[in-house]
C-alpha cells in the first residue's frame, strides 16, 4: 500500500527554481494587468451618475446566485445554447475552485502552517471532478463553435440595421474576431491541459503512486494510453512536457490578464448586472431629480453607473434583437446595437485618465457609438428585450431617458409634438373636451355614479381609448353593463379623469407625465373608494407601478382579474358556453409588464372557448406596435407593421374564430391590421369583454357580438 | 438690442358650446385657452435672431390680458424669451384690436425695442389689425404677412418677403425699427416641454397697470373702441347636398328637389 501522502501531484516537479521564479513573475504580471483593467473599468462606472440599487444587497446577491446556479435566464428560448453555456460555466467554476484549492495549500497553508490536505483520496476525487469539469468546458465550447460556424443564426449576425453598408461600424466584424479568439483560446487551454495531464502520466508511468491511480483522471488516462500506443516513451514525454507546460501556463495567464479588457469580463459584469437589476425595470421609469436642470440623457456621463455596468454585461447573444417588434419589421432598431453603441462610446470616452470635453460626450447622432433619433423613436417600450436578456440589461429605461432629451430639444415627429400639446391642453389624446369623457355612458339604461360625489367600492379609471374611441366605447358600455349586472357599487371620475400618462412617460415627456399623474392622484385621493379597476393595461401599469413615486398608493386591478372573481364567485352567471376556437394576445402592459398572464386565459376557458396559443405568447408576446407613444406616430409606409406581423402569426392557426385582446389599443391596432393584412373574413378581433357579454343575459337582449359576424363571414 | 414680441392668448371652442347670457360672446366655460398660433412663429423668429447673434439680444414678450394669460407667457419664457410683460385692468375688457394696439404702443415706448413682431392675426378674432395699429401709433414702418425675414441685430434695414394672394411673394426692404406681422410657416416653432414651462415659472412676469404706462381707464375698453360687438350668434345651418350621378340623373334630382320645395 502506498503512503496516501504520496498520492498527489508534485507541483513544478523537476523544475529549475529559476523557472519557478519566472513563472511566478509572469503570474504577478498577469494579476497586475488584470487589476489595472478592473481599476479602469470601475473608474469608468464611477464616472456615471449615482443610483440607489445598493439596497437589499444580500437579497440581491442571493437572487443573483440562484439565477446563475439555475441558468434560468440562459436556457430560456434557447435551451441548447443555455445548456452548453452551463457546461462551460460550471466546468469553469469547478476548475477555478480546483486551482484555488491548490493555491490555498501550496502558497498559503503549507508554507505558513505546514498544513497539507491535497493528497490521498481527496486528491483522487479532486482529479476526477476536475477531469469531468474540463471535459464539460471543452464539450460546451465545441457546441458553441459549431453554433457560431454552422447554425447561421440571424441573432449572431452583428450587421447593423441602423447603419449603412460602408459605415465604419456597420458590420462589427471586430466582435466576430473577438468571439473566435475567445473560443479558441479557451478551448486551447482546456485541450492543452488534458494533454499535459496525459504527458505527465506517461512521463511518470514508472511511478506507482501516479500510474496506479491514473483512471481517477479518466480523460488524461485515455489520452496517455493513446500516446503510449502511438509510441511515446516516458523519456519522450518528460522532454516534451516543459514546452507544453509553459504554453498552457502562459496561455492561461494571458487569459486571466485579458479578462477586464475583452468579452471575458462578462464573468464579472454579467453577474453584477444580474445583481443590480431593478425589480420594476421599465414598469416604473426613473423620476427626474428636482435639482436636475435637463431631462434625460444627453451625454454618456448622464448615464448612471448601473447603466454603464449593464452596457458591459451584454454578451451580444441577440435574444433582445430576436424579440424586438421594431426589429422584426425592419425598423432601424436593435436593442443590442443600442447597448453596444453606448458601450463602445463609453469605452472610447471614459476609459482614459482624463474625461474629454463635454461636447465629445454627446451620445445622440450618427457617428460611431452614437444612437440615432430614428432608432430611439422606433422603440415601442414593450419590454420584450428587457424580459429576455439573460444578464438583466435594462434597455428600455436608457432609451426613454435618451428620448427625454430629444423631447426637451423638440426633436420628434411634428405629429407627436401636436399630440403632446393636445394632451396638455385637453387632458386626453383625442383632443376632446373634458366634458365628453363619459359621453359613452349616455345611452346606458342606468346611471353611473360620480365617484367624486359619493363613496363607491370600485372606482373605474376608464382611460382615453376606452372613453373616446367609438369602437372601444362599445366595449366600455358592455363592461359598464357587466359591472351593473354584478351589482357592483362603482363610479367614474367623469371629466376629472385625465390621460393616466403611461405612454406620455414612455415617449419621454416627463413634465407632462408629472402634470397628468399628480392631477389624477389629487383627484383619486379626494374620492372614497376601495380599489380601482381599469380595462386599459397602460393606465393599469402606471397607476399601479408609477403613481406611488408621486404619492399615489392605490389598489388597482385589470378587469380580467375582477371578472374572473365575479364569475367564480357567482356574481356573474354565464348563460351559455361559447364554442369558438380562439387565441389570446397578451397585452405588453398586462402580460410582460405586470405578469397578468393567467386571469384572461382562465376567463376564456370559463367561457368555454378552445384556446390555441400562438407561438409567441405570454412573456414572449409580440407587441401590437402601439406602445411607447407609437400609437400617435404613423408607422412608415412600405414596411410591415408589427400588428400585421402578429396577424400573420394568428392566421396560421387553423380554424381560428376569434383573436382575443384585452386592451383598447390592441383592439384598434388589430382590427385595423386584420383588414390590411388580408385575414378579414377568416377570423375576427374581439375584446374579451365582448365575448363575456355574449354569455350574459341582460334584461334587454343585445344582439351584437361575434356570433353574428362569424356567421356572416363563413 | 431688443426685440419685442406682442402675443395674445386666444380661445378655442369646445365642440358643444353656449353663448353667454348677454349674447356678446361665448360662455367662458367652453373656451380652451392657448397661445395664438401665429405668435409661436413670431416668437420663434425672434429667438432665431437672438440665437444666431454675436451680440446680446433681449427678447421681451408682451400681452394684454387677465391673469390666465400668464400661462401662455410662461410658455414663451419656456421657449427662451428673456422677459414677459402683461398689461391689464378690468376696464380694458371689451377693448378692440385698435385699443389693444394703443396699450401695446405705450409699453413699446417704455421698452424702446429695435424691432416689434406680432402675429398676422389671432386665431379667435382674426382682425389682423393689432400689429398694424401699433405701427400706426408708433409711426414706424410696417410690413404685414411676413413669410421670410433677413435681419441681423444692428442693421438699419431688413429684407423681408411678404405673402400676397395667389402664391405671390413680394420682396421688400424696410427701414428699422419696424413692426412686422409674421405669417405661419416662416419657421418651425420649437416645442416647449412641460418641464421647461414649469422651470419658467420661476422667471417673473412683470405686471403692468394702465397707470404705469400713462393710460387710464378712460382710454380703454369698449367705450374707447372704434368697433363694438352687438351680438354673437350661430348662423342657421344652410342645406347643401352634393348631387351625384349622370347629367340626366342630376337633372332629375334637381327637379325633384324643386318640386319638394314647392310643396308638390
Amino acid at each position: 500500500m502506498t503512503d496516501p501522502t504520496q498520492i498527489t501531484r508534485i507541483l513544478f516537479q523537476d523544475f529549475d527554481p529559476k523557472a519557478i521564479y519566472l513563472f511566478y513573475a509572469f503570474g504577478y504580471l498577469a494579476i497586475a494587468i488584470f487589476i489595472h483593467g478592473c481599476y479602469v473599468q470601475v473608474r469608468k462606472y464611477r464616472r456615471g451618475k449615482p443610483d440607489e440599487s445598493w439596497n437589499q444587497i444580500f437579497k440581491r446577491f442571493w437572487d443573483m446566485v440562484k439565477t446563475m446556479a439555475s441558468h434560468r435566464t440562459l436556457v430560456r428560448r434557447d435551451k441548447k445554447a443555455g445548456r452548453a453555456h452551463g457546461l462551460i460555466f460550471f466546468g469553469f467554476v469547478l476548475l477555478f475552485i480546483g486551482t484555488a484549492t491548490i493555491t490555498l495549500e501550496y502558497d498559503i497553508l503549507e508554507p505558513l502552517f505546514g498544513v497539507r490536505f491535497w493528497y490521498g483520496n481527496f486528491y483522487l476525487l479532486f482529479s476526477l471532478v476536475l477531469d469531468v469539469a474540463g471535459f464539460a468546458v471543452i464539450a460546451g465550447l465545441l457546441y458553441m463553435m459549431y453554433r457560431r460556424k454552422w447554425m447561421h443564426l440571424p441573432k449572431l449576425d452583428y450587421k447593423r440595421v441602423d447603419r449603412q453598408i460602408g459605415d465604419p461600424d456597420y458590420d462589427r466584424s471586430g466582435y466576430r474576431r473577438e468571439d473566435w479568439a475567445f473560443l479558441w483560446s479557451f478551448i486551447l487551454i482546456g485541450v492543452t491541459g488534458f494533454i499535459l495531464e496525459a504527458t505527465r502520466l506517461v512521463w511518470l508511468s514508472e511511478t506507482p503512486s501516479v500510474w496506479d491511480h491514473r483512471f481517477w483522471s479518466p480523460v488524461g488516462a485515455i489520452l496517455a494510453h493513446m500516446m503510449t500506443g502511438l509510441g511515446m516513451t516516458a523519456e519522450g514525454a518528460g522532454a516534451f512536457r516543459p514546452y507544453l507546460w509553459w504554453f498552457h501556463g502562459l496561455l492561461s495567464l494571458t487569459f486571466i490578464a485579458c479578462i477586464p479588457y475583452t468579452k471575458i469580463k462578462h464573468i464579472f459584469t454579467a453577474a453584477a448586472s444580474l445583481m443590480f437589476k431593478s425589480p420594476l425595470v421599465g414598469r416604473r421609469l426613473p423620476i427626474i431629480p428636482v435639482e436636475q436642470a435637463n431631462a434625460g440623457y444627453k451625454t454618456i456621463t448622464d448615464l448612471t453607473w448601473k447603466n454603464l455596468l449593464h452596457l458591459d454585461a451584454c454578451t451580444k447573444c441577440g435574444r433582445c434583437q430576436e424579440a424586438c417588434p421594431a426589429n422584426a419589421v425592419g425598423a432601424p432598431l436593435s436593442p443590442r446595437d443600442v447597448i453596444l453603441s453606448l458601450r463602445e462610446f463609453a469605452n472610447k470616452t471614459l476609459n482614459a485618465k482624463d474625461l474629454p470635453a463635454e461636447a465629445e460626450l454627446d451620445i445622440h447622432g450618427k457617428s460611431p457609438g452614437q444612437v440615432m433619433q430614428e432608432t430611439l423613436w422606433s422603440c415601442r417600450t414593450c419590454l420584450a428585450c428587457v424580459e429576455i436578456c439573460p444578464v438583466a440589461v435594462e434597455h428600455v429605461p436608457i432609451i426613454v431617458q435618451m428620448r427625454r432629451n430629444l423631447v426637451e430639444a423638440g426633436e420628434m415627429e411634428p405629429i407627436l409634438e401636436k399630440t403632446l400639446q393636445t394632451i396638455h391642453k385637453t387632458g386626453n389624446s383625442f383632443g376632446e373636451s373634458k366634458r365628453k369623457r363619459a359621453a359613452w355612458a349616455k345611452d346606458l339604461p342606468f346611471e353611473i355614479k360620480d365617484a367624486r360625489a359619493e363613496p363607491v367600492d370600485i372606482l373605474w379609471f376608464v382611460g382615453d381609448y376606452a372613453s373616446f374611441d367609438p369602437r372601444n366605447q362599445k366595449v366600455t358600455r358592455s363592461f359598464a353593463k357587466l359591472l351593473n349586472k354584478a351589482g357592483i357599487n362603482f363610479g367614474l371620475l367623469f371629466e376629472a379623469e385625465m390621460n393616466a400618462g403611461n405612454d406620455i412617460r414612455r415617449v419621454g415627456e416627463e413634465g407632462l407625465y408629472e402634470h397628468l399623474a399628480t392631477s389624477n392622484i389629487g383627484t383619486l385621493q379626494s374620492c372614497d373608494f376601495k380599489s380601482i379597476v381599469t380595462t386599459d393595461p397602460h393606465s393599469f401599469n402606471t397607476i399601479r407601478n408609477e403613481y406611488p413615486d408621486f404619492g399615489g398608493e392605490f389598489e388597482i386591478n385589470h378587469y380580467t382579474t375582477l371578472v374572473k372573481q365575479l364569475i367564480e364567485s357567482g356574481q356573474i352567471t354565464l348563460k351559455k358556453k361559447l364554442d369558438y376556437r380562439v387565441t389570446f394576445h397578451d397585452p405588453c402592459h398586462l402580460g410582460r409588464y405586470n405578469k397578468g398572464y393567467d386571469a384572461p386565459r382562465d376567463v376564456i376557458k370559463l367561457l368555454g372557448c378552445e384556446l390555441v396559443e400562438m407561438g409567441r405568447n405570454r412573456d414572449n408576446s409580440f407587441c401590437c406596435g402601439a406602445g411607447g407613444g407609437r400609437i400617435w406616430i404613423p408607422d412608415p409606409v412600405g414596411i410591415e407593421k408589427p400588428s400585421a406581423n402578429r396577424m400573420r402569426e394568428a392566421g396560421q392557426i387553423e380554424g381560428l374564430d376569434v383573436f382575443i385582446v384585452s386592451c383598447p389599443k390592441d383592439l384598434t391596432m388589430f382590427e385595423d391590421a386584420l383588414k390590411t393584412s388580408g385575414f378579414e373574413g377568416q377570423f375576427v378581433v374581439r375584446e374579451l369583454i365582448e365575448l363575456i357579454d355574449e354569455c350574459i343575459e341582460y334584461d334587454v337582449v343585445d344582439i351584437t357580438g361575434v356570433a353574428e359576424v362569424i356567421s356572416t363571414s363563413e | 438690442m431688443k426685440i419685442l414680441v406682442a402675443v395674445k392668448q386666444t380661445a378655442a371652442l369646445e365642440e358643444d358650446f353656449e353663448i353667454r347670457d348677454d349674447g356678446l360672446d361665448v360662455d367662458e366655460d367652453f373656451m380652451m385657452y392657448d397661445l395664438n398660433e401665429w405668435d409661436d412663429f413670431s416668437l420663434e423668429e425672434a429667438m432665431k435672431i437672438k440665437e444666431s447673434s454675436d451680440t446680446e439680444v433681449e427678447v421681451v414678450v408682451v400681452s394684454v390680458g387677465p391673469d390666465r394669460v400668464d400661462e401662455s407667457l410662461r410658455k414663451c419664457l419656456a421657449k427662451g424669451a428673456d422677459r414677459a410683460v402683461r398689461v391689464w385692468d378690468d376696464a380694458a375688457e371689451g377693448s378692440d384690436a385698435i385699443v389693444v394696439g394703443r396699450i401695446l404702443t405705450e409699453v413699446i415706448k417704455k421698452e424702446a425695442p429695435d424691432m416689434v413682431f406680432a402675429g398676422v392675426q389671432s386665431s379667435d378674432q382674426a382682425y389682423a389689425s393689432t400689429g398694424i395699429s401699433v405701427a400706426s401709433y408708433l409711426n414706424w414702418p410696417h410690413a404685414a404677412v411676413v413669410a421670410d425675414l433677413q435681419y441681423k441685430p444692428g442693421d438699419n434695414k431688413a429684407v423681408i418677403r411678404r405673402e400676397l394672394e395667389g402664391g405671390m411673394l413680394q420682396e421688400v426692404e424696410i427701414n428699422c425699427p419696424a413692426v412686422l406681422t409674421i405669417q405661419l410657416g416662416i419657421n418651425k416653432p420649437r416645442y416647449a416641454s412641460l418641464r421647461g414651462i414649469k422651470q419658467a415659472a420661476t422667471k417673473p412676469i412683470e405686471e403692468v397697470s394702465l397707470a404705469d404706462i400713462g393710460l387710464s381707464a378712460n382710454d380703454v375698453g369698449a367705450a374707447q373702441s372704434m368697433s363694438r360687438v352687438r351680438r354673437m350668434y350661430i348662423p342657421e345651418k344652410g342645406r347643401a347636398t352634393m348631387i351625384e350621378g349622370t347629367i340626366s340623373e342630376q337633372a332629375a334630382k334637381i327637379i325633384q328637389i324643386i318640386n319638394e320645395f314647392k310643396g308638390a
